[in-house]
This record gives C-alpha cells, structure tokens and sequence, in this order.
C-alpha cells in the first residue's frame, strides 16, 4: 500500500537528523500557523502562489536560493568541524555514513537549490526591467518554472526526516549509485529533486532565450541591451543546450535502479564511464550558468559606482559569446584521470586554457572602466573588488588544473575542492551578495543598511579566504577530498585554521541577516524615493521602486546605448523631464494557480516514485494532465489594466522624479 | 564607410558635437529603422512569433536529449554481453512499415496545417484525424516489435546493447505517444473552440512537434535499423 | 507581452520577409503553397528513404561505404523535412529560426561526436571485458 515506505523511515536512532527535522517542522508549522492566524492566505494566494509577475517571481527565487544557501552552509559547518575533530584516532561525531550524506547535500542543494534559483531570481527579475518591457515571454511557464524547482527543493529537505539522501557525492557516479551497491532511498530523493527542478530550469531556459530575442522595447537593438541582459541571454543558451543532458543522464541511471536496465551498471555490457562523460558535459556548462549572469550583475555595477559606461561593451559581448560556446568543449578537463589517453586529453586541456581568456578579457574592461572614473565604494562596490582579486586566484588555479600532467597530480584533491570554491564563492556568490545589495531598494523599496552590509562584506572575504586558502595547502600536501577522518597528522593545523574561517562566515552569515533585520526595522529612514539610489545608468532605474506591476507605462523608445543616462543627462541639461506621454490601456496576463498545482502533484509523483507507491505515483501524473489541460481550457488570457490606473501610477513616478531635479536645482548642483 | 560616405573620423567628431548624450543617434548600424528580421528595433513580437520561436527552442533542447540517447547506443552498439547483437534483432520489413506510416503522417499533418490556414473545420479535423491514426499505427507496430522480442526472451535488462536500443527507440515512441495524446485533445479543443488565435498558435507548435519526430526517426531507422542490420 | 496598439497578428502591417516568422509559419501563403509545398517534401522524402532501405541490404556499391551513404541520405531527407514541411528558409524573415537550428546542431555534434570520441579512446584504453575476467578467475 506505502511501498517501501514505514515507520524506519524516521531516523529516531540518528540525533542529528532527528532534532533537525522536528526543528524544521516545527517551524515550518509555525510560519503557516502565522500566516493562518492573521488571514494572510487570500493575500498569498492571489499575490505571490498565483503570480505570474516576474518580479515576484524573481523575489520568490531569492527567497528559497537564500533560504537553501543556509542550509548548505550548515552542511558546510558540519563538515570543516567534523574534518577538524576527527584527527589521528579520533572519530568525531559524524559516523561515515551520514558524512558521506552531508557533503553530498551540500554540493547538491548549494548548486541546484541554492545558486541557481539566486541566480535565476535575478533573471527574473531584472531582465524584462532592462529590455523595457512588461513581463517575459511566457508568464505562466515562469510561475511553473518557479514552483517545479520549489518543488525539487522540498523533496530533498524532505529526505531530511524520511528516509535518507544520497551518499554519493553531488553527482552520483556509478556504480556506486546503482541499485546494486545504493540499494536505499537516498539516490532516487536526489534523481527526483533534480530532475523535477531541471525541468523547471529547462523552460525557464526557454522562456529567456525567446525573451531576449523577441520581446524588447521599441528601438532596443541587439548592442544596446545592457551586459547583465546579454550574460543572461548568453546562460539561457547554455540552459537549453545542456539541461536536456542532464535530463538524459539521470534518466537513464533512474531506468538502471527501477527496472534494472544496462546504461551504466558494471555487468551485461553497461557502462560506468559514459556516465561521467555525460553529466560533465552537462556540469562543466552547468558552472558557466552560474558565473556569466555573475560577470553581468558585475558589468553593471563597475559601471555605475565608476560613473562611467563599461570599458570595451562590444568586447565584452563577444566575450560572453565566447565563453557560452567554448564552455561545451571543456568538460573531459572534470576526468582527465579517466584515461581517455593524450590525444584527447590535450585538445581538452587546451580547450580549458582557451576559455580563459574570455573571462581575460572581461576582468580587463572591468578594470578599464574603473581607471578615469570616480570610483565610489559603496557595499556593492567592496564586494566587486574583493571578487576580482578572488576569482583572479581562482581562475589562476583552474588553468593549472587545466594542464593534464598536473591535473593527474591534484585531482580529487583538497586543491580541486578549494579552486572550485574559490570561483563559486568568489564569482557567483560575491556578485549575488553584491547584486543584492544594488538591486534590493528597486525591488523594496528602501536600501539596506550600510554598517551591516560592509561588516558582512568583510566577514565574508577574510572568512573564505581563512577557510579555503588552508585547503589548497592540505591539497598540494596530498590530502583527498570527503575525508571523513584525517589520517595524516601534518594535515591537521590547517583543517583547524580552516574550521576557524567557517567561524568567521558564520558570523559574516549572521551579519547579513542583522542587516536585513535592522535594513526593514529603519525602513522609512532608507526608503527610497526616487527610484535612483545609485545614479544608475540602466532601464531598470528609470521607474519607481518597488516598479508597478505593469514596469512601464510606456513602453521606452531607445536610441542609444545606456538608454537611462542619455534620458537623464538630457533632464538634467534642460531641467526638466520630457513631456507627459500619451497614456494606453494596458493588456497584462492574468495570475494562474497551474503552476504551483502542477508542482504539487510532482511532488507527489517524485515522492511516490520515491517510495515505490505506484498507484500514488500513477494518480499524480493522472492529476497533473488533467489540471494542464484545464488550463489550456481557459477562454480568458490577459486582463486590461485602465488608463486611469496606468497614468496615475506614472504621474506620481514623474512627480517624484520632478521633486528630485528641483532639489538638484535648489542645491545649485545643475549647470 | 558610415551612411553618408564620409570617412569614420569626420563621422565621430560630427556625432559627438551635434549629439553629445547619443540620444539621438544610433551606436552604428544602418541610418533607418529596420523592422523584425534581426535587428529587432520594431518592439515586442507578436505572440504568434513569440510562441512558435519559443517552441522552436523547446525542439531543439529535446533533439539535444535524443542525441545523448543516440551517444549512448553509438557507445554500447557492441556491448551485446553474450547476447543477441543488433543484427540479429532487427526486422527491416516492419521498419520500412513504420516509416511509411510516420512519413505519410507528417504529410496529413501539413495538410491540415494547409486547411487551418483556410480555416476549414471539416479538413482540418479530417487530417488530424489521419495523422493521428498513422502515428498510432506506428505506436502499434513498434509495440509489436518488443513484445515479439520480449518473447524470445530479449528484453532491456539482457545487455547494455539491448538497454541503449530499446531506451532510444522507446523515447521516440513515447514522444509518439505522447504527440498522439497532444493530438486528441487537440482536435477536441478545435471542436469545441474553433479557430481561435491560441488554438492556431498551438497548431503551429503541434506541427513543429510532429514534423520534427519524423526527422528524428530519420536518424533512427539510419542508425540503427539500416547500419545495425548491415553492418 | 506586446502592446495593446500592437495588432497581435500584424504588428507592422507588414508580413512579407521584412517582419519575422515563427517557425514553419507563411501567414501571407495560400493552402495552395502549403499543399504544394507537401507534396514536393513527400516525394523527394519517399525517393530518399526507398534508397536508403534498397542500399541497406544490396551490394551495388562498395560495401564499406555503405554506411556513409546512408548517413548522406539521412542528412539530405532530414534538409528535405527542415525545407519543404517546416519551412526554414534563408530569407531575412526566418534568421533567428536558422540560428537557433545551427546552434542546435552544433549542440548535438559536441555532445555525440565529443563523446563518441571520448568514449572510443577511452574503450582503447581499456582491456578487453574477456581478459579481466580470465585474471579474476
């Protein structure tokens, strides 16, 4: 009737799990029986489970990339302290099986639950703002989008309190995740998280790769799109091109476990080797997802606390071009080891030097654009810097890994987990802290609070740099990685230095949460009243902040480049803003429940599959067809928003805009 | 050469005294507006271009998907462990059945998209109706394929050849299938709604669907049925 | 989203080759195009396909070749498919939907290529199934 699922599901003989998940539900019982008591629910329902407003579909991204990124870096905890105890005979407090669990949790829902729904967040949010338009392409497929990778993310924190995760590693290599030596439930929770979120990545994949393409605002050719516009079109590419693998890959190892086929077994012909070779050629883009959005997020930050426009912009799109091409001719550089000889190993260690020179490039323009300008340090600023410096080292250690002869030398090593760490934490989530920071008052409204955001910064600089610098040390010193005891004790100083870096993150950690607290505490004193904190030089800061729920109530005629500074400079010059424009009513799609119905039943699928509940598993698919065809039932797709809504939203954005040019005015500051 | 045949130079000093803030003035390019076609300047597609192009992508990731299953039959051709071989399980005949029924199916797919664009109800329905049936003639057939090979005892689970052979042929089936399900509710919506403008834009993407099932078919009963048999 | 002034069909007012098409869409082309269109790609598409099959189990040509030949026949009717039923032209209204198939293409010839490549080698280097299983004996 359950499948295999009863009550020894439950880790009541396993503390650790065990207390965390009765925390967690209690929680997450808590937060509904919040919501219920106050009557939030018609508001949820209607405003956010229902949306399909990319900008509160971007925030809801955020919100669980952020919440998920605590997670993983609890595992993280668990891990630096558990490699600091168990030195020597020591055995430290976390037995081997539930080790291999925690760093497998980590990798996996730091990548697929916790950087890519950030960075998808920002997509979101911010590219239908730059390309001066109302919304993406297919509003509703983005509302699936979001809840299917939600629904993945639950699946995972479900494996928490019900049964076990993966022990496998944040890829799970065969034959080790054949059914035959992985007999638990743990590698079907992580098959099924993954492959319901990367359906859900797939279409958004889609959905900004026709957006970019085919919806911008009147004038806004191909080289007029701001750079964080072009690295988001140039990671949709790599989405749809490589996300179809991985759906290919784990399907095949899923078919290996349910029915005992030959893909990848050790047995009857199958073939443990092609798994490696296609899901690294689905994860070494998978990296370039999340790095290009990051270089773009950067773009436009060095631009605008430079005062300048970005050094070198054809440069740098041909750069990105560059990069989201070569970055599918790299992944055997994941494997050299594997022994596909010198012919083959060279052309990929060659192809790995290459691609750096792309990303050359665009640390060069960055530079550029700072030198001449007048560079102010505001937090998203420090946290650009402190990536350049970080991720220059990073990058220097991956061409030396890129070299085959070295790469034999240091591969699985704690050299290898601390390059990987460096680029991941010094690209991508250094540019998500600074995007954050820069883009937080157009999404709320008021700016964060200053103090807190540099002391987060610091924390988080000097604490990675104390944790992982120890790292590349123990690697060059031999140690492997997923140790889950050290047996080497010359390795053990520098496992204890890095267990204090953890400490320091902790606290850069707790620092941003204070600023956030404080940041909403002094709302009012940080509001932000014009809808241009940063002197920003892009169409997102042309409209309100929060924007309305239709962007813009014209849709922008562009002529140039940095659309907004010529608008400004042109008021500025002439001291007034352009005349009032003809008002129309607006056509906007309406909110839909598909989505998040939809990801309700996969989960339930994935659950059922899970847990080998077959009529469960069969009554969900049922399910979820029947609510997709009633949907594609529906006679009503879009509602008009009235002009007077329209005009009224805008004549206060002007007014507040006028307000600002006559302070200006006043203070003399206007030529 | 700029659009008045001035050299660069003069070009840019012109540009800068007459347009400092570039508000006027396009970065580069042609003088005039184009529309559309590359450029991109007229504003938001219609929805039309925008659902079919969207789809068009869709199309391309799933071809991506079949090429892995492609890469993994090319890497287990051999990996018969004892078992059959991939000669001795195809059956070109049935193939040569099947392909017909799948190319005739694409050919009644475009002439219902030919009486869509008419708006003929009666035509439309008609050719649908046949294109389903051929499809599911084909479902049938390959269906027939692995139970008679089930029979004899050859099944996925026998060697990694088999596993790759019957998950790449299975996948297209499925696509097949699932194609056919697509069909029926289809032709159930024209019925009811008409011709309205989403259920012609869903067409379009039906048709792009089924056309492009047919080009990977090419590729399997090549690579599979014709060089397995042979060679 | 477009605009409301934007007519969702006619945006311009134009649908010749100066405005894009979605794939395998001719709005301004008549049944007649379209069945005639049909019928080229069916002809062209059963000639290719009979020689495909009729090469497959005949000796006319040299042996060894034979694969070669029918991947050519493969590519040449997939072109006829892409051409005559989904109408991917080269003019300027259908550039974004020719970019988007050869960026495709280009996918799928890293993806099966690359690991045919990979894989072979890697095969090479590896011994042979029946040898490991004399040494564990």
């Amino acid at each position: 009737m359950f499948g295999k699922l009863d009550w020894s599901a439950i880790p009541i003989s396993q503390p650790i799990p065990l207390i965390t998940s009765l925390v967690v539900i209690l929680v997450v019982l808590g937060v509904l029986g919040l919501v219920t008591a106050k009557g939030w629910w018609p508001y949820l329902w209607r405003e956010w489970i229902t949306t399909v407003d990319h900008k509160r579909i971007g925030i809801m991204y955020c919100l669980l990339g952020v919440v998920m990124l605590i997670r993983g870096f609890a595992d993280a905890i668990m891990m630096r302290t558990q490699q600091a105890l168990a030195v020597g005979g020591a055995q430290g407090y976390l037995p081997p099986e539930h080790y291999n669990q925690i760093f497998s949790a980590h990798g996996t829902i730091m990548i697929f639950f916790g950087a890519m729904p950030l960075v998808i967040g920002f997509m979101n949010f911010l590219v239908p703002l730059q390309l001066g338009v109302r919304d993406v392409a297919f509003p509703t497929f983005n509302s699936v989008s979001f809840w299917l990778t939600a629904s993945g993310a639950l699946l995972v924190n479900v494996s928490l309190f019900l049964g076990e995760f993966a022990r496998t590693g944040w890829l799970p290599y065969p034959p080790l995740s054949e059914a035959a030596y992985s007999p638990g439930v743990g590698v079907d929770y992580y098959l099924w998280a993954v492959q319901i979120s990367g359906v859900g990545t797939l279409v958004t994949g889609i959905n900004f790769v026709t957006t970019v393409l085919k919806v911008r605002c009147p004038g806004m050719s191909y080289l007029r799109m701001p750079m964080f516009t072009w690295t988001a079109f140039a990671s949709s590419l790599i989405i749809v091109a490589v996300f179809p693998i991985l759906t290919a890959t784990l399907a095949m190892l899923t078919l290996d476990r349910y029915v005992g086929w030959h893909f990848f077994t050790n047995t009857a012909g199958g073939n443990p080797m092609m798994f490696m070779n296609l899901i690294w050629a689905w994860g070494h883009p998978e990296v370039y997802i999340l790095v290009l959005p990051a270089f773009g997020i950067f773009s436009e930050i060095f631009s605008t606390f430079s005062g300048k426009p970005l050094f070198g912009y054809r440069s740098m799109v041909a750069a990105t071009l560059f990069i989201c091409i070569v970055s599918m001719m790299v992944w055997l550089h994941h494997f050299f080891t594997m022994g596909a000889g010198p012919a083959v190993n060279t052309f990929f260690g060659i192809a790995s030097s290459v691609i750096a020179v792309g990303t050359g490039v665009k640390i060069y323009n960055w530079i550029f654009t700072m030198y001449g300008g007048r560079v102010r340090l505001a937090v998203p600023m420090l946290w650009s810097m402190g990536f350049i410096f970080t991720f220059i080292i990073g990058g220097l250690t991956g061409v030396l890994l890129a070299v085959p002869p070295a790469d034999f030398l240091v591969h699985n090593s704690m050299f290898l987990v601390a390059h990987f760490h460096n680029v991941i934490v010094g690209g991508v989530v250094f540019a998500l802290f600074a995007g954050l920071e820069f883009w937080f008052p157009k999404a709320f409204g008021f700016r964060l609070h200053e103090g807190w955001g540099k002391a987060a910064f610091w924390l988080a600089f000097f604490g990675f740099w104390v944790t992982f610098a120890p790292l590349y040390i123990v690697g060059l010193m031999g140690m492997t990685r997923r140790l889950q005891h050290v047996i080497v004790p010359a390795w053990a100083p520098w496992l204890y230095i890095s267990a204090v870096g953890v400490a320091i993150l902790a606290l850069g950690v707790i620092s941003q949460v204070v600023q956030l607290v404080v940041s909403i505490r002094d709302r009012e004193k940080l509001r932000d009243v014009t809808g241009d904190p940063w002197d920003g030089r892009s169409l997102e800061w042309a409209t309100p902040s929060p924007p309305p729920f239709f962007n813009y109530a014209v849709l922008p005629n562009v002529a140039g480049e940095e659309p907004y500074w010529g608008i400004k400079l042109r008021a500025v010059e002439t001291q007034q803003l352009a005349p009032e424009p003809q008002y129309e009513p607006i056509e906007m799609p309406v909110n839909s429940p598909v989505g998040f119905y939809t990801a309700f039943f996969a989960s339930v699928f994935g659950f059922a599959m899970i847990w080998y509940i077959w009529w469960l598993a069969i009554l969900a698919l049922v399910a979820a067809y029947a609510g997709f065809a009633w949907f594609a039932w529906r006679d009503v797709h879009e509602f008009e928003v009235p002009v007077e809504e329209v005009a009224q939203a805008d004549r206060a954005r002007r007014a507040a805009r006028e307000a600002a040019l006559a302070r200006l005015s006043e203070q003399g500051a206007l030529p | 050469m700029s659009d008045m045949g001035l050299p660069a130079s003069v070009e840019a000093i012109r540009r800068v005294r007459e347009d400092p803030h570039r508000l006027g003035y396009r970065a580069h390019g042609a003088g005039e507006d184009v529309e559309g076609t590359g450029h991109g300047t007229s504003g938001p597609a219609t929805k039309r271009i925008i659902v079919g192009y969207g789809f068009w992508i869709f199309l391309l990731s799933d071809i991506v998907m079949f090429s892995c299953f492609f890469a993994a039959f090319a890497v287990q051709r051999g990996a018969t462990a004892g078992g059959p071989s991939i000669a001795q399980i195809v059956d070109v005949r049935r193939v040569a059945f099947e392909t017909a029924a799948l190319l005739l199916s694409s050919y009644t797919c475009m002439l219902s998209f030919a009486a869509t664009n008419k708006r003929n109800l009666l035509w439309t329905q008609i050719f649908l109706f046949v294109t389903g049936l051929l499809g599911l003639i084909f479902v049938l057939l390959e269906l027939q394929e692995f139970i008679e090979l089930a029979g004899k005892g050859i099944t996925p689970q026998r060697s990694g050849m088999l596993t790759s052979f019957f998950g790449l042929v299975g996948l297209h089936g499925l696509h097949v299938t699932l194609g056919g399900v697509w069909l029926a509710t289809m032709m159930a919506q024209i019925q009811i709604k008409g011709f309205r403008r989403e259920i012609v834009h869903r067409l379009i993407c039906f048709n792009l669907f089924w056309h492009a099932l047919d080009i990977v078919w090419i590729g399997i009963f090549t690579i599979v049925y014709l060089m397995g048999s042979g060679a | 989203m477009s605009d409301i002034k934007f007519d969702p069909e006619h945006p311009s007012g134009t649908l010749d080759h100066r405005e894009d098409h979605a794939p395998g869409d001719e709005p301004l082309e008549d049944s007649g195009y379209w069945v005639y269109n049909a019928n080229l790609g069916l002809g062209f598409s059963i000639v290719l396909t009979a020689a495909a099959f009729f090469l497959a189990g005949s000796h006319i040509i040299y042996g060894p070749s034979i694969p070669v030949a029918l991947i050519v026949l493969a590519i040449a009717q997939m072109g006829v498919h892409l051409v005559f039923f989904l109408h991917i032209t080269t003019g300027p209204d259908n550039t974004n939907n020719v970019l988007a198939l050869a960026f495709g293409v280009l996918v799928v010839f890293l993806i099966g290529a690359g690991s045919i490549w990979i894989m072979d080698h890697l095969n090479q280097n590896m011994m042979p199934m029946e040898q490991m299983m004399q040494m564990q004996r």
